[in-house]
């Protein structure tokens, strides 16, 4: 892989990871309180705007893995198939 | 990534001077130095990013009643803006107020092309700002030319170095505003300075600084071409009567160039003398000569540049111009075509819905969660008690004394503090209560029961919820 793709390759799994964690975010934690439910379930005791950051980079996380492995299947299956073969 | 790969394909074989080419992110990019321009849309721009600049670094100043004017409070989950106060509870104008964005969006795609891109979004504002401080420090487009191709000289680290100092604290600067906007803004500012930030506070005025740094300063044209989400699905919206800008290839054809006082019949040329000074201007770099193009963000400094050069030559305004399909084809156009018609019949609706809807909102918000630990208890006297857990929200700027009561039941008795309870503004008031009730009233061992709650001064002010009386099975 070329040094630009692979560069676009890092980008195509990032960046629409990005959209959509905080577009997630701001969903969830309209919804939730996230110092609510941590103080419910015993959980680490971290301020609001903590949650919220944790939380972005969690579901932008979770979202870039997605892409990565909409990426990863993208690929033809020749190609994989192709990967077996020493040719 | 398909686009993208044919892009970087089609490119590949062009042989590229290795001066000027620069790695980027996307593709082997020639470095844009777009030639600043003047003119009746120019001034347009600088007119909506002034503007647009003044407000996202003014509005956190401004106060209203003692406070912040327009504060995302999120660690408090609540939202400032002038008299209102949202909670998370009114989520439901947020979702209307984006929809309703997104929509006049599509509107005025659909009238005016990238409208948006051109003048108001974003990456075209700060893009601008940053390359009026690259014009102050390096000069116009040809001296930025030559400066890079320049060896490092103390010249160009001392001009190259000045302009990203200052650019990356003005984007810092933009970072603190930024999040100025979440927490209150006087307090920031006076904690940034004895360096007393807190950790995530400091990362997010940082993350965003080097977010505008990068995107205004390095990536400018390739977040439009390659990022932009909208970019890529505007043409959608596109029809033969959206005003586009445009070269009108009839009357410059064939493009030539001559000598002013040239007769251009007799040459067999059209009105273009091909100055490329339409490329030049250019932000993203193209030919608008080659047609319409989806990198063309609309910014209309080609229609400017042309205009002049059209005035110095005699000819008339317009060979590059705000146009449409139809108007190009000399075809009649359709203002009031149905797409436009939906739209705005849309736009007006969700408009006067949300406005009706905040209008009508009542700031009290009333909870009731059956206590979890038991279904019920039989007292001493043979009566059934469930417990409940009222939660009762003052969303108002005032202080109300509220009314509560339950119904659903003959005969329900409340055990404590069954009258009035004071809830300050924006206060969450937790009230446990217990009812008590005759088994005789219970016919059933699940029965419904609704809690009502009603301000004493503002009837308006009432709120009600429900919940089950659980009793014995027989
Ligand atoms: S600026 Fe006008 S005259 Fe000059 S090349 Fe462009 S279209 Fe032709
Ligand atoms: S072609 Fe003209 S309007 Fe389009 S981006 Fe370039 S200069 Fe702006």
């Amino acid at each position: 892989m070329s040094q630009i793709l692979k560069v676009q390759w890092i980008i195509s799994i990032l960046w629409p990871g990005f959209l959509v964690a905080g577009a997630a975010t701001i969903v969830t934690f309209t919804v939730f309180d996230p110092v609510e439910i941590s103080a419910c379930i015993g959980g680490p005791d971290i301020s609001r705007t903590g949650w919220y950051s944790v939380g972005f980079f969690l579901f932008w996380f979770m979202s870039a893995l997605s892409s990565l492995l909409t990426c990863y299947f993208q690929q033809p299956c020749q190609v994989v198939q192709g990967t077996q073969d020493p040719e | 990534m398909s686009d993208v790969t044919a892009q970087k394909k089609r490119r590949a074989p062009e042989p590229e001077p290795a001066d000027e080419v620069q790695q980027s992110l996307y593709a082997k990019r020639e470095k844009i130095y777009p030639r600043e321009v003047h003119g009746t849309f120019a001034a347009l721009r600088v007119l909506a990013m002034v503007v647009l600049l003044g407000l996202y670094y003014g509005v956190p100043w401004l106060r209203w009643e003692g406070r912040q004017a327009v504060l995302f409070d999120l660690p408090a989950r609540k939202f400032f803006i002038f008299d209102w106060v949202f909670w998370p509870q009114d989520f439901f104008y947020l979702a209307l107020l984006l929809m309703i964005a997104a929509l006049s969006l599509f509107f005025f795609t659909a009238v005016a092309g990238r409208l948006w891109c051109g003048y108001a979004c974003p990456q075209t504002v700060w893009t601008e700002i940053f390359m009026w401080v690259e014009r102050k420090i390096e000069g116009d487009r040809p001296q930025q030319m030559k400066l890079d191709k320049l060896p490092w000289n103390s010249e160009k680290v001392l001009k190259k170095g000045s302009k990203h100092v200052i650019l990356l604290l003005f984007s810092l600067y933009t970072g603190f505003t930024f999040v100025g906007y979440f927490t209150p803004i006087d307090e920031l500012g006076a904690r940034m300075f004895s360096f007393d930030l807190g950790p995530w506070e400091t990362f997010w005025v940082i993350f965003y600084g080097l977010a505008t740094y990068g995107n205004a300063g390095w990536m400018r044209e390739q977040v439009c071409i390659y990022m932009c989400p909208y970019a890529r699905f505007q043409s959608a919206m596109f029809d033969k009567d959206t005003l586009v800008i445009s070269y009108d290839e009839a009357r410059g054809e064939p493009r030539g160039k001559r000598k002013r006082t040239a007769d251009r019949q007799g040459l067999g040329l059209g009105d273009c003398i091909d100055c490329t000074l339409c490329v030049q201007v250019c932000p993203t770099g193209i030919d608008i000569r080659k047609g319409l193009q989806y990198q063309c963000i609309g910014c209309a400094a080609c229609v400017d540049v042309c205009d002049d050069v059209m005035d110095k030559m005699g000819y008339d305004r317009g060979l590059v111009r705000y146009t449409t399909e139809n108007g190009l084809k000399g075809r009649p156009a359709h203002p009031l075509r149905p797409r436009i018609l939906v739209y705005a019949t849309l736009l007006l609706a969700m408009t006067a819905g949300l406005i009706y809807a905040i209008s009508q909102r009542i700031p009290l918000e009333l909870d009731v969660i059956r206590d979890r630990t038991g279904l019920y208890r039989e007292t001493s006297e043979g009566l059934v008690e469930n417990v409940y857990n009222l939660k009762v929200i003052n969303m108002d700027e005032r202080e109300h004394v509220y009314r509560l009561s339950a119904s659903g039941l003959p005969e329900m008795e409340f055990i404590n503090r069954k009258g009035e309870l004071t809830v300050a503004a924006g206060e969450v008031y937790n009230l446990p209560v217990r009812i008590r009730i005759d088994p005789i009233h219970l016919t059933r061992s699940t029965n419904e029961i609704t809690f009502h709650i009603e301000a004493t001064d503002a009837p308006e002010l009432a709120r009600e919820a429900t919940s089950r009386f659980i009793g014995p099975v027989d």
